[in-house]
């Protein structure tokens, strides 16, 4: 597994890298930066949805929450972008450590409607102070680099990306919270503490979505509660993730791509059928729930698996028939 | 006679106006057997959820070699050395057998390779190894009872709770479960037992402790406890007693 993320991530990363220097379209950067972003969401939505078995539709908020912080950081309080950006992770991190207090005792629907709530009640607060510019939102001072942001972009998901690995795939954390999500009951029985682990989770899900957001607010130069704060940030992350695989981290990474790429595709040539594009993106959802319940990764590696299980079953039969012959 | 490494101490647990367990105090000494036994509705599993922490006690108190533990999580209960299994088998579902037993090998040995190596360790002391990389889910009822014991075993436990392991398995598997908890016993480990299965528990117990509608009723060895009358009445019905 570790030779398989190094051999495919190393080029994958170093092609990105060198992406800029190649191609000197100015949109498509846009483009391609606003996937990476996207791809820092779908996998940091994952660690509580895939790995934990938590559907947070307040994910959204965190990126509202940290876009917010960094911006009311630079204008009100005249902060350095380099010293708000972190805040804007601490912030989520506070929130997800308030939030989940109450949220993370409750499970399956309860959980998600919980979390819902919150995120439209943060979203009212934005709306109805001063101090964010209620609906009209805030302006940042514009910073026109698009290589800066795809960089600072690239290395903040990259990081996240490989953070996520470390803990979720190789050390005993990522096992942890699977046995939270497959049996909370028996999980504590082998000295699991269920509250401790989800809370460290939620917050593991929140600090990257957090930076997210205020690398997004200094990127786009405008930010307002509809378009940091609204639903759309949690619904496209829940797509990505349940399209691309849940409880895996390549899944989201693609399921983030092809979504993406598709969203874009769309509005480049069908932006007269807009309210399309939500029915298109609802039945995705819908049917690769039916159909794909293991999303594109799961499904792909659930045919290797069952095949390799299917081979270990006969190997052991055909064991057990050894013996049994070798007893007679 | 040395000290009880568990001792039960009359203890109450209601679920609202129900009393499940009712005054109830035993005691179980290092290295025994102690079979627990009753009718449907007893109460058997609800003192295996007080002792091992699921549920705290309405009154009275639980003491494991000489600490109160009364009310503490069941994930505390683990590190000071209880393991259990449950009635309803809970494994892992989505994951390998394995892995299953990985998790509860994390307890003692937090770094992963180690825990890997000690998880097949326990899955040939508990003939699992050969399902090791199948996904839980695909086990047969035997090997998910086998697969309770063998996560209950990885944490090294040094007092087992086992809630009805051979229940439920054809003769040959329950013979296999029996051998495999009287090579614990050999081990030296501590185990209360909750089994329907007459043959299993008089044959491995070392003494009986009788529930019936959450009172002890019985306490003692295996031949003295059946002829108990109450025990009998508890079983058969007044007539027979």
């Amino acid at each position: 597994m570790k030779d398989k993320i190094i051999r495919w991530g190393l080029p994958v990363l170093f092609v990105l890298i060198a992406m800029p220097a190649v191609i000197h379209d100015t949109f498509f950067l846009r483009v391609v930066t606003e996937a990476v972003m996207w791809i820092g969401l779908a996998i940091a939505f994952d660690v509580l949805a895939g790995y934990t078995g938590y559907l947070n539709f307040g994910h959204g908020a965190f990126f509202g929450l940290g876009a917010y912080t960094t911006a009311l950081l630079m204008m009100k309080a005249g902060w350095p972008f380099a010293l708000a950006l972190p805040m804007g992770g601490v912030m989520a991190a506070v929130a997800a450590l308030i939030a989940g207090f109450p949220t993370l005792r409750l499970k399956g629907a309860y959980f998600a409607i919980a979390t819902w709530a919150l995120s439209r009640a943060v979203q009212q607060l934005a709306l109805i102070m001063d101090i964010t510019g209620g609906p009209d939102g805030m302006r940042l001072p514009p910073f026109l680099n698009p290589q800066f942001f795809y960089y600072l972009m690239l290395a903040i998901v990259a990081a996240t990306f490989a953070l996520l690995w470390y803990l979720l795939e190789h050390s005993p954390f990522g096992l942890k919270l699977k046995a939270i999500r497959e049996d909370e009951q028996g999980a504590m029985a082998l000295g699991l503490n269920p509250t401790k682990l989800k809370m460290q989770a939620f917050i593991l899900s929140a600090v990257p979505t957090g930076i997210l957001g205020g690398v997004y607010a200094y990127w786009i130069t405008f930010i307002d509660p509809a378009s940091t704060l609204g639903d759309l940030i949690s619904d496209q992350a829940l797509v990505m993730v349940v399209f691309g695989g849940m409880g895996t981290l390549i899944g989201p990474v693609i399921g983030a791509i092809l979504i993406f790429a598709f969203k874009t595709l769309f509005w480049a040539y069908l932006s007269d059928f807009q309210l399309l594009y939500l029915i298109i993106l609802g039945a995705v959802i819908a049917l690769s729930v039916v159909f794909m319940p293991n999303g594109l990764w799961g499904t792909l590696g659930g045919f290797k698996k069952k095949k390799r299980d299917h081979e270990n079953k006969l190997e052991t039969s055909l064991e057990a028939r050894l013996q049994k012959n070798e007893g007679e | 006679m040395p000290e009880p490494i568990l001792k039960v101490d009359s203890v109450t647990k209601c679920f609202g106006g129900l009393t499940a367990v009712n005054n109830v105090s035993f005691q179980v000494q290092p290295g025994e057997i102690v079979g627990l036994l009753g009718p449907n509705g007893a109460g058997k599993t609800t003192l295996f959820n007080v002792i091992s922490g699921y549920y705290a006690p309405t009154s009275g108190s639980i003491t494991f070699k000489g600490q109160d533990i009364s009310g503490k999580q069941p994930y505390t209960l683990a590190t000071h050395g209880i393991g259990r299994t449950f009635q309803v088998v809970k494994p892992f579902a989505g994951l390998s057998v394995l892995e299953n037993v990985v998790i509860a090998s994390f307890l003692r040995y937090p770094k992963r390779a180690d825990a890997e190596r000690h998880a097949w360790q326990i899955l040939e002391s508990t003939g699992l190894a050969d399902r090791a990389n199948l996904s839980a889910a695909s086990l047969t009822l035997a090997g998910r009872k086998r697969l309770e014991i063998g996560k209950a075993l990885a944490l090294e436990p040094s007092f087992l709770l086992l809630d009805e392991v051979v229940a439920g398995l054809n003769p040959t598997e329950a013979d296999r479960t029996v051998e495999l908890i009287l090579q614990l016993k050999q081990q030296g480990m501590t185990i209360l037992i909750v089994e329907h299965i007459m043959r299993v528990i008089m044959n491995i117990s070392d003494r009986l402790v009788v529930l019936n509608f959450g009172e002890k009723i019985a306490e003692g060895a295996a031949a003295e406890v059946a002829k108990n009358p109450l025990v009998i009445e508890a079983y058969l019905g007044e007539a027979a007693a």
